[in-house]
């Protein structure tokens, strides 16, 4: 600030030339230094005139540049793109313009650098509202239910499983205490240790909690896998609580069913082999001591080793059909001619037991689409249980009807045998079942009839069906669509 | 010394014959049961020295013939070996509960089980002696 400094010094040099000259004037046209009167003074006196006049000039020539200096100082100001303010020949608008760029100059950078954040935290609020939609879409689409709560146990987020699950509107429910929501009626066991979870998990700020929790509701349980993790905010504190309910009731059944099977395997496949091994072992041991007690005992681990073997080509075939591995090799296939083959086979085990088979009417078409092999099995499977269980002297009827309106053939095996207890009749087609009154009257794998099932019903799309009263008989039979040209020619 | 009585229950009729064969052969006098009603029935009246029976059996299971046998005063006390074709179907605590003297899993040696029966008969008549 020279320039202001050498500025002040001439505008008070001119003040001060210009209040002498006045003052000069003033005493010597008021008489008081008539002595004085001279030429020299008077020319003193116009020259200091002149001076103050030139001074006076200068000043305005000066601050006319200082205006228009601070005008285009301000103006550039005013202009948004430039951020600094440009040099220029005057000394003290250059300095006040450094001055400004100093100043102003920070303060632009400075709402550079905001504007640049302002535009950083829009993108990243568009990023968060693009990753909350997906996250919202992911949680609304998922099968599982998710509740999520926050410190103080309110809801903060559901998804649509979760509402049907505990049944409440999970849209409208923010916000509400989510033991208000899960856990209130008395009757649905489960929510309340569901609700207990939540909360515990929170108070001991578990990071990932699970438990197995069972809920029953009108009778009907479900049991689900409950995740629990807590949301971490600062310094480590809790500010939520995110579960997940996976429901596993079928992956129970299903493990259920698998250890009920290989049980069930077991027990059928131990049951021969125990009377093999003890029979030989017996055997070995001498302890047969004549020779038809010797015959009697080979006999039985004959028989045994059968079954066996008959009990392991059905478990293998039934599992083969299950798992769709078996290849099903169908085309048109006559009934009546399957149904003669396999009588040939079984007529001389009826003949033993003086069982009467009365034949099928034939019919002009009865030709099914389906694997021949397979619809033997079922027929033989059908014919040797009917006669198994018909006692000496009874009678097995087989007959084939033919349902051209529903596209349907339908064959029955009817017996005059021991027949089913009606409270065991729907476990009939059931793997191992076996009657437990019948079992003195014929051995079995208890998986013939679930073969049946599983070939006409699962490789062949037919139904399988069963009458029976004890002591009177029973009908067994199944039917399978007729052989179209259509499904002929696909 | 009276024959001891042995009570077989099974509804596998090739296991009952073979195990009355065997114990028979060594001085057992043998009668059988092909369901639980009927075994437990015999048991009352027959009183059998020892009771060997299947887990599995139509009606009433091995497990629940025991327990009716051990709710009796007359067959509270017959000791009991039970056969079992299913892996883990009677649990440690069951067994204990129940007095169950012997688990022998099948497929079984006659021989094994003649052993067990001796055992457990000579244990029995130990104690009584007491």
């Amino acid at each position: 600030m020279k320039s202001v400094r050498n500025l002040y010094v001439i505008v008070t040099s001119v003040a001060a030339g210009s209040l002498f000259a006045a003052g000069f004037a003033g005493w010597c046209y008021s008489g008081a230094g008539e002595g004085l009167r001279s030429a020299g003074y008077v020319f003193v006196a116009l020259v200091c005139c002149f001076a103050a006049a030139a001074g006076v000039v200068w000043l305005g020539w000066h601050w006319l540049r200082l205006v228009r200096g601070i005008t285009s100082i301000t103006q550039q100001l005013g202009e948004k793109q430039s951020s600094r303010i440009k040099p220029s020949n005057n000394k003290i608008i250059n300095e006040l313009s450094e001055e400004i760029n100093k100043h102003f100059g920070g303060n632009s950078n400075y709402i550079e650098e905001l504007e640049k954040q302002v535009k950083d935290l829009q993108l990243k609020i568009q990023l968060l509202r693009r990753q909350k939609g997906n996250t919202d879409a992911i949680i609304y689409g998922i099968r599982d239910a998710v509740i999520v709560i926050d410190e103080f146990d309110k809801l903060l987020m559901a998804n649509e499983a979760a509402g049907k699950l505990f049944n409440f509107d999970y849209k409208s429910s923010q916000h509400k205490l989510i033991s208000e929501l899960v856990g209130s009626e008395k009757t649905k066991a489960g929510e309340n240790e569901f609700v207990d979870f939540l909360c515990q998990s929170r108070q001991s700020k578990s990071r990932h909690t699970k438990r197995e929790i069972v809920f029953s509701n009108e009778g009907k349980s479900r049991t689900f896998d409950c995740i629990v993790s807590c949301v971490y905010g600062e310094e480590e504190r809790v500010c939520g609580v995110v579960a997940v309910l996976h429901d596993i009731t079928r992956e129970k059944e299903i493990s259920q069913m698998k250890n009920d099977f290989v049980n069930h395997v077991s027990h059928e496949l131990k049951t021969p082999l125990a009377s093999i091994i003890a029979y030989s072992e017996m055997l070995v041991d001498g302890e047969a001591d004549d020779e038809h007690t010797r015959k009697e005992f080979y006999s039985v681990i004959q028989s045994q080793a059968k079954r066996l073997n008959r009990l392991i080509e059905d478990i293998l075939n039934i599992s083969r059909i299950e798992s769709g591995l078996i290849k099903v090799e169908k085309g048109p296939v006559s009934l009546t001619i399957l149904i003669e083959e396999q009588l040939q086979m079984i007529r001389s085990y009826a003949e033993e037991k003086k069982i009467e088979i009365i034949g099928q009417k034939p019919i002009v078409f009865d030709q099914v689409y389906a694997d021949r092999d397979m619809i033997s099995q079922v027929i033989v499977n059908l014919l040797s249980n009917a006669v198994k269980y018909t006692p000496c002297g009874g009678s097995i009827t087989i007959e084939t009807e033919v349902d051209e309106i529903a596209g349907l053939a339908r064959v029955s095996v009817t017996d005059t045998g021991v027949g089913i207890p009606k409270d065991e009749i729907e476990h009939i087609f059931d793997k191992f079942y076996r009657v437990g009154a019948n079992k003195k009257q014929a051995e079995g794998t208890g998986l013939g009839l679930n073969l049946v099932k599983q070939i006409v019903e699962k490789a062949h799309n037919g139904r399988v069906f069963v009458t029976s009263e004890p002591g009177v008989g029973s009908t067994f039979g199944f039917e399978l669509p007729l052989a179209t040209a259509e499904a002929v020619k696909t | 010394m009276a024959e001891r009585k042995v009570l077989v229950a099974d509804d596998e009729i090739h296991i009952v014959h073979v195990v009355t064969i065997k114990l028979r052969n060594n001085g057992y006098e043998v009668i059988s049961a092909e369901n639980g009603a009927d075994a437990f029935a015999m048991a009352c009246e027959e009183k059998p020295d020892i009771i060997v029976t299947d887990f599995q059996m139509p009606g009433m299971t091995g497990v629940e013939l025991v327990r009716k046998l051990r709710q009796n005063e007359t067959t509270k006390d017959i000791p009991v070996i039970m056969l079992t074709a299913r892996g883990f179907a009677v649990e440690d605590k069951e067994k204990e509960e129940l007095e169950i003297s012997e688990l022998l899993s099948k497929p079984f040696s006659p021989k094994e089980l003649l052993r067990s029966i001796e055992d457990i008969l000579y244990q029995k008549a130990v104690m009584q002696n007491k």
